[in-house]
């Protein structure tokens, strides 16, 4: 970027409008022209310009479609552009997509795991499982730009390591994102699931609206993701959100964080499973939310009580962040109503009352695949897409 | 409904056989519930393909009890136990190259209308059943020569449920596959466990028993070595059992050591 225009000029305005343009449309996937200058700001006939320009360089496909009846212009980054890949491993489950910058899912794998599941062995699955996908779509690993994965802990977004030990057994020392670039062969970002949930929701979801929104992931652990005006907040040590490690009861089990009484030793799938078992034997997390929509009493109970105490939690972080809208994934809130219904009433009940706009409770858009899509666009997202310059045409000349 | 407190869908109690000198089984008792995935683990030659091919009539027991929904019944023939209700898949799936899906699913009991076999229903209730275990193939007519070692393993998984049975026998599924089809496998076990029947899960790969099965019995020279339920078992007490390790209850440090190793 040496021979950069320089700032102010004619040109230097036109290069920054054109990297508008593309870094909208790799945001939204596909938009029209018209959608593309409500969300650029840009004049219509600027953006017209400015997509003409970049379908000659290569860098958009356009294709007709229609948008309230009209005849409009979709715009989408030309897959050319390269694939990236989302990866969710999860406390049971590895999911893994791949998709390209219009958010388009070209493939898609899960894999149940085992409990604890041992960090070498599921990355290894990992790694093949994606050379097994981008062999299954006919592509070449130099058009994955990236990777993103989305793990059960606390992630520090700057080393891509798990921040708090003991929360993921065997797996605190290692640098995940090295580990997986090494084997997979491009550069690989790593973030906290609930986090991944929320960029998912808020990009393609419930909250897509919303500037100020929570992704509250209640599965197997519970955890939370903030979006605070748009943007994604982490935290200085990606800690934001873990509200699974609130403490809710001061005599309580000692989790593995290493606390006493956190949220997840009351409501995490441990939990839960163990007030079933005396009456109805070992099940799954998934038994209990089936159970619970089929209307056995006793489970629906076990996730009507953990919605009341997340609601609890949710509505003292709801305080502290004012959300417009929490959304609510993971494997639990498949029951529906069953969880949410108390969880909007205990939330709802501790909040101060806003005349204006009430706090909305709503179930994910994306429902299970929340996260590994906020993998997927985590990816695409990082992923450096090469602008084309007005100096390029005399950079290549010299 | 499962949940509710039922006795076994399938109880074998004091299970023996003997091939000659060898003492391939020795009292062994085994239970499958209704939704319920039973993994029955352990080395080569502790006993779990004998006990299998009991539960699937190709082999009776010297001595012992076998109880389906509590009534004792005797499995003579692959056929008998077709008729009580449990489906097998051996690990050479024995399934035919030249036939496409649909005709290997219904291979022996092809459907009949009036006049003549009911090709257009045996494909409808095939291109069900696949969709049924989130099978990836394509097609009900592909022939079986083009599919892949995954896709083979679907197809004979498919075909046990043809005729609707209630207890699935499935010997070493995802021995030689590769991890995205393991994941099929994997996924399919999954589905047949949400359809309410008994699965008997044999297998060496102890991450996919682990992932996929509620409890773990372990084999060791033809004896019942240990019982464990997956949620609370942790992976070196099943192998400690599967080896005839002594086994103690070791405290454990948070990173999964044992205390003693960290000092």
């Amino acid at each position: 970027m040496s021979n950069k225009a320089a700032a102010g000029s004619q040109s230097s305005l036109r290069e920054a409008n054109r990297s508008l343009v593309l870094q909208t449309v790799q945001r939204w996937g596909g938009l029209t022209q018209v959608e593309l200058a409500a969300a650029t700001g840009l004049s219509t006939a600027t953006v017209s310009n400015i997509v003409r320009e970049m379908y000659a360089a290569g860098l958009v496909d356009t294709a007709a479609t229609t948008r309230s009846g009209r005849r409009a212009q979709l715009v989408t980054l030309a897959r050319r552009l390269g694939l990236a890949v989302g990866v969710h491993i999860g406390s049971r489950h590895l999911r893994i997509v791949l998709g390209d910058f219009a958010h388009a899912v070209i493939a898609e794998q899960s894999l149940p795991l085992p409990r604890e599941h041992r960090m070498d062995a599921s990355l290894d699955r990992v790694a093949l499982l994606v050379s097994d996908m981008l062999e299954r779509v006919g592509a070449s690993v130099t058009e994955v730009v990236g990777v993103g994965v989305g793990v059960p802990a606390p992630v520090d977004a700057a080393t891509g390591m798990i921040s708090v030990g003991g929360v993921m057994r065997g797996w605190d020392a290692t640098h995940l994102g090295q580990t997986i670039s090494k084997r997979v062969g491009c550069p690989v970002w790593v973030d906290n699931e609930a986090n991944l949930g929320a960029l998912a929701e808020s990009t393609l979801g419930a909250s897509r609206t919303c500037r100020d929104s929570a992704f509250v992931m209640a599965s197997h652990t519970t955890s939370a993701g903030l979006m605070i005006d748009g943007k994604l907040h982490r935290g200085y040590a990606g800690l934001a959100g873990e509200i699974g490690h609130i403490q809710v009861d001061p005599q309580g089990l000692i989790c593995s964080c290493g606390n006493r009484g956190c949220l997840d030793t009351v409501v995490g799938s441990d939990a839960l499973l163990e007030a079933l078992r005396p009456s109805r034997g070992a099940l799954s997390l998934r038994d209990v939310v089936q159970l619970a929509k089929e209307g056995d009493q006793g489970c629906s109970r076990v996730v009507a009580d953990a919605g009341a105490q997340i609601g609890a939690v949710v509505a003292s972080l709801g305080m502290v962040m004012n959300p417009q809208m929490v959304v609510v994934g993971g494997e639990l809130a498949e029951s529906g109503e069953v969880l949410l219904g108390p969880m909007r009433t205990a939330i709802t009940r501790r909040m101060v009352v806003n005349q204006i706009a009430p706090v909305e409770v709503v179930p994910a858009v994306l429902g299970t695949r929340a996260e590994v899509m906020g993998a997927l666009l985590l990816a695409l997202q990082a992923a450096e897409v090469p602008v084309m310059s007005d100096a390029e045409g005399e950079e290549s000349a010299s | 409904m499962m949940g509710v407190a039922q006795g076994p869908l399938l109880a074998m109690h004091g299970i023996s056989k003997r091939f000659g000198a060898v003492e391939a089984l020795t009292d062994v008792t085994l239970e499958v519930h209704a939704r319920e995935v039973v993994a029955l683990v352990g080395d080569n030659g502790a006993g779990k393909s004998t006990l299998a091919k009991m539960v699937a009539g190709a082999l009776t027991p010297d001595s012992g009890l076998i109880e389906l929904n509590g009534e004792a019944v005797t499995i003579p023939t692959p056929a008998a136990a077709y008729g009580l209700g449990i489906a097998t898949v051996f690990q050479d799936f024995a399934l035919c190259e030249n036939l496409d899906v649909t005709a290997n699913l219904f291979l022996g009991r092809e459907m009949h209308g009036t006049l003549r076999r009911s090709d257009e229903e045996m494909e409808r209730i095939t291109r069900e059943v696949l969709e049924r275990l989130a099978s990836r193939i394509p097609s009900a007519r592909t022939p079986l020569a083009a599919l892949s070692a995954g896709q083979r393993q679907s197809v004979a998984i498919a075909r046990t449920l043809i005729g609707s049975p209630r207890i699935v026998v499935l010997d070493e599924p995802t021995a030689s596959l590769s991890v995205a089809q393991t994941a099929e496998v994997l996924t399919h076990i999954e589905r047949l466990r949400e359809m309410g029947l008994g699965v008997i899960l044999i297998s060496h790969n102890m991450t996919d028993v682990r992932a996929v099965a509620d409890r773990i019995e372990v084999l060791r020279l033809g004896r019942n070595n240990g019982s464990f339920v997956t949620q609370r078992a942790s992976y070196e007490e099943i192998i400690a059992a599967i080896t005839g390790a002594p086994r103690t209850e070791a405290p454990r440090h948070p990173s999964g050591a044992p205390l003693s190793a960290v000092g």
